[in-house]
Order: C-alpha cells, then structure tokens, then sequence
C-alpha cells in the first residue's frame, strides 16, 4: 500500500516537475547562456572564440525569431516569459546587437554595467 | 418495503424530467444553429449571413414555410366564401357564415403556431449572439490581464521585423551559417508580405476592418440583439392582436349559434326570441292563411 502510495508521489511530482520546466523561452536561454560562457571562456583563442560565436549567433537568431513570432505564450504566458519580454535588449542580445550596430559581446557588458568608463572608474577597496 | 420505494423512485423521476423536453417542443418543430465555434471569429455581418443559412436548412423553417402556406390558403377561402355571400339565399347565408368562421378559426390557429415558430426563431437566434456576445467579454478580459505582456510582445515583434532586412543584408556573407529555418523565414516572410500587402488593397478590407475590431464586433452584436429584441416584441402585440381576432371569431360563432336556433340577444343582455318554428304560436300565419 505505501509503496504504491510512494511510486504515485514520485510519479505525480515527475510530472509536474516536467510540466515546470517546459517553459517556451527555455531553448532560447540555454542558448544564450551557452553563448554568453564562450563570451567568457579564457581557455580558447580569439580566433576560435570569433569562429565558434559565430556560429552560436546564428543559431540564437532563429530561437529568437521562433520566441518573437511564437503566438502560443500569448495565451498563458509565465513568469519566466513575462520578465524575458520585459527586457527586450538583454533576452534579443543577437537583435540588439543589430539594432545597435555593436557586436554581441559588447552589448552584453554594456547591458550589464561593464563599460570601459565604469571599470575605469572603478576604486580597488577591501570590504 | 422502503426499498421498493427506492426503486419507484429510481424510475419514476428521470422519467418526470424526461417528459419536460417533450412539453417545452409542442409546435414539433427545433432549430439548433450547427454552427462551428470557429465560425464565431467571423466578423458580425458574415456570422448572420451564415446563421441565416444554417436557419434555411432546419426543420424549423420548413414548418414555417408549410404555415404560411396554409396561412395563404385560408384567407384566400375567406374572401371566395365572402364573394359567395352577396348572391346567397338565406340557408346558403348561414353554412357560408358557418364556414367562413370555421376557417377563420383555422387561421388564427395556424398563425398562433406561426408566431410561435418566428418567437422561437427569434429567440434561438438572440441566444446565439448572446452567446458570442459573452465570448468577446470573457476574451477581453483576459486580454487586459495580459496587456502589459502582449504590449510588449508586439513592440517586441515590430521591433524584430524593423531589423528583418538588416539581418539580411548583415548576413549575406554567412552562407554556411544560416540555418534551414534561417532561409524558410525569409521566404515565408517575403510571401506574408506579399499576402499582407493584397488584404490590404483588397474592397472588402475595409468593411471588416470595422467589424474585426473587439469593440466595434460587440457594438455590431449588441445592435442585433437589440433588433431581435424589437421583433420579439412587435410579435408579442401581434400575439395580443390574435387574442382579440379570437375573440371576435367567438363573437361571430355565437351570433350564428343564435341565428340558428331563432333567439336574439339584446344590447343589454335580454333575449328576443326569433322565428322558433317549433312553437305553435308561431305559425298560427300559415295555417289561418287562405
């Protein structure tokens, strides 16, 4: 009795947990994250760097266009969806960066405060 | 013995309920618009025309066809049997009286059913905006609990589609990079263009711009349901004007029964008594005659 019990909780929260993390917008930010860590990444070469952001550009363009143009979020959307339509330059960084004429990268540290200016500025303390 | 009870009970009361159903149809005749739910995104216009097609095909409208035939035919023999009367002998009189009553009383019959079957017309056709009516509502609350987030989602949209020939002239030279949904949405774009550009310039464009729009779609609907209302209510004086029709043809019933039987009604109600050949004392004439 308490196993069955037991095998129907796991299987209740394994569908609901599924069910969590389908969210519309999550290819779009796995790829950006993917995007964003090869932004980061010291351990290859800039011309490496430049060849394989390319590429991951590109792929972030369609997931883009597929999230924009998506009509089934309209109906319920979450509140993962709300907020990443909120910020349109942060969650759109391929879009943005053409809107703006500056690459990704740039768009993104910018976006994040990271300008030259601000580093610049920037006081070395101890907290 | 209760369990007995039970049990009549178990039978008899779905039966008493599924007698209702058969009382509320007495004129025999049902219209059920077989209307599709995707049929309501129709602008208002276009939904009655359809509405008004479904309505052709039901058994419903063939009934009120078969009515007002009848309803023809009836009056049509009223004036023949009162074109009769002018050349008539005095028996002749009273069957053509006799007839035109009882045709007259068919008539009114048969219009009772047919303002019956136009009330109900009338009426499954205002449930069924109604019913639309409740949908647009229902839609557009829902719409402004998500205003903020479709708002964004089209600025966000125009946005993207004010960058679409950038993308395209920026990544002309990416040629192995672009994806196979990369070269579909440029071509399904330039074709929704294309499609875009036709609705616009097309006659009828215009005329369901209106209608498209939420708010001018319930104003459209709320006016037909307000029509149907008027009608509903010129029925419902032509139903007072049949109680009275009625009234009159059992006026005129009685005044025959009268002429029958030889006995006349005063103004106030007393009788005079008529020709009653079944009373010696009125034909003492014919046999004092020489």
């Amino acid at each position: 009795m308490y196993k069955s019990i037991a095998k129907l909780t796991l299987l209740i929260s394994f569908v609901a947990s599924s069910y969590a993390n389908a969210s519309p917008i999550g290819p779009l930010e796995r790829e950006r994250a993917k995007t964003l860590n090869l932004i980061l990444d010291k351990t290859i070469s800039i011309v490496e760097r430049k060849k394989k952001l390319e590429k991951s550009k590109m792929k972030l363009l369609d997931l883009e266009r597929m999230t924009i143009n998506n009509k089934q979020i309209n109906k319920n959307p979450d509140n993962h969806t709300i907020r990443a339509f909120e910020d349109f330059d942060l969650t759109f960084l391929v879009h943005n960066s053409f809107e703006k004429n500056k690459p990704l990268s740039i768009m993104w540290f910018e976006k994040m405060g990271l300008t030259t200016d601000a580093i610049m500025n920037a006081q070395v303390s101890r907290r | 013995m209760k369990k007995d009870t039970i049990k009549l009970l178990l039978i008899f009361t779905p039966a008493l309920f599924g007698s209702f159903p058969a009382l509320a149809n007495v004129s025999g005749s049902d219209w059920k618009p077989q209307i599709v739910e995707k049929m309501f995104v129709l602008p208002p216009q276009h939904l009655n025309k359809v509405l008004n097609n479904d309505f052709k095909t039901s058994v419903l409208a063939s009934n009120l066809r078969v009515t007002d035939n009848k309803i023809k035919s009836k009056i049509d023999k009223i004036n023949e049997l009162n074109s009769f009367l002018p050349n008539a002998s005095k028996d002749e009189i009273l069957e053509i009286n006799h007839q035109i009553i009882l045709n007259k009383r068919d008539y009114i019959k048969d219009m009772n059913n047919l303002i019956i079957m136009k009330r109900q017309k009338l009426e499954t056709k205002k449930a069924f905006f109604e019913k639309i009516k409740n949908n647009i509502k229902y839609t557009n609350k829902n719409t402004t609990n998500h205003s903020v987030f479709l708002n964004n989602k089209s600025k966000a949209l125009e946005r993207a589609q004010r960058l679409d020939l950038k993308i395209i002239e920026k990544t002309s030279l990416n040629i192995n990079e672009k994806s196979k949904y990369f070269k579909q949405y440029e071509t399904n774009k330039n074709a929704i263009e294309k499609l875009k550009i036709a609705i616009k310039n097309h006659p009828m464009n215009e005329k369901s711009v209106l209608s498209n729009n939420s708010d001018n779609k319930l104003e459209a609907i709320s006016n037909y349901i307000y029509n149907i209302e008027t009608e509903i209510a010129v029925l419902e004086m032509k139903e007072q004007m049949m109680s009275y029709m009625a009234k009159i043809v059992a006026l005129d019933a009685m005044k025959l029964a009268e002429n029958v039987s030889g006995i006349n009604q005063n103004l106030d109600g007393s009788f005079i008594p008529g020709e009653n050949y079944n009373d010696p004392e009125n034909v003492i004439d014919i046999f004092t005659k020489l």
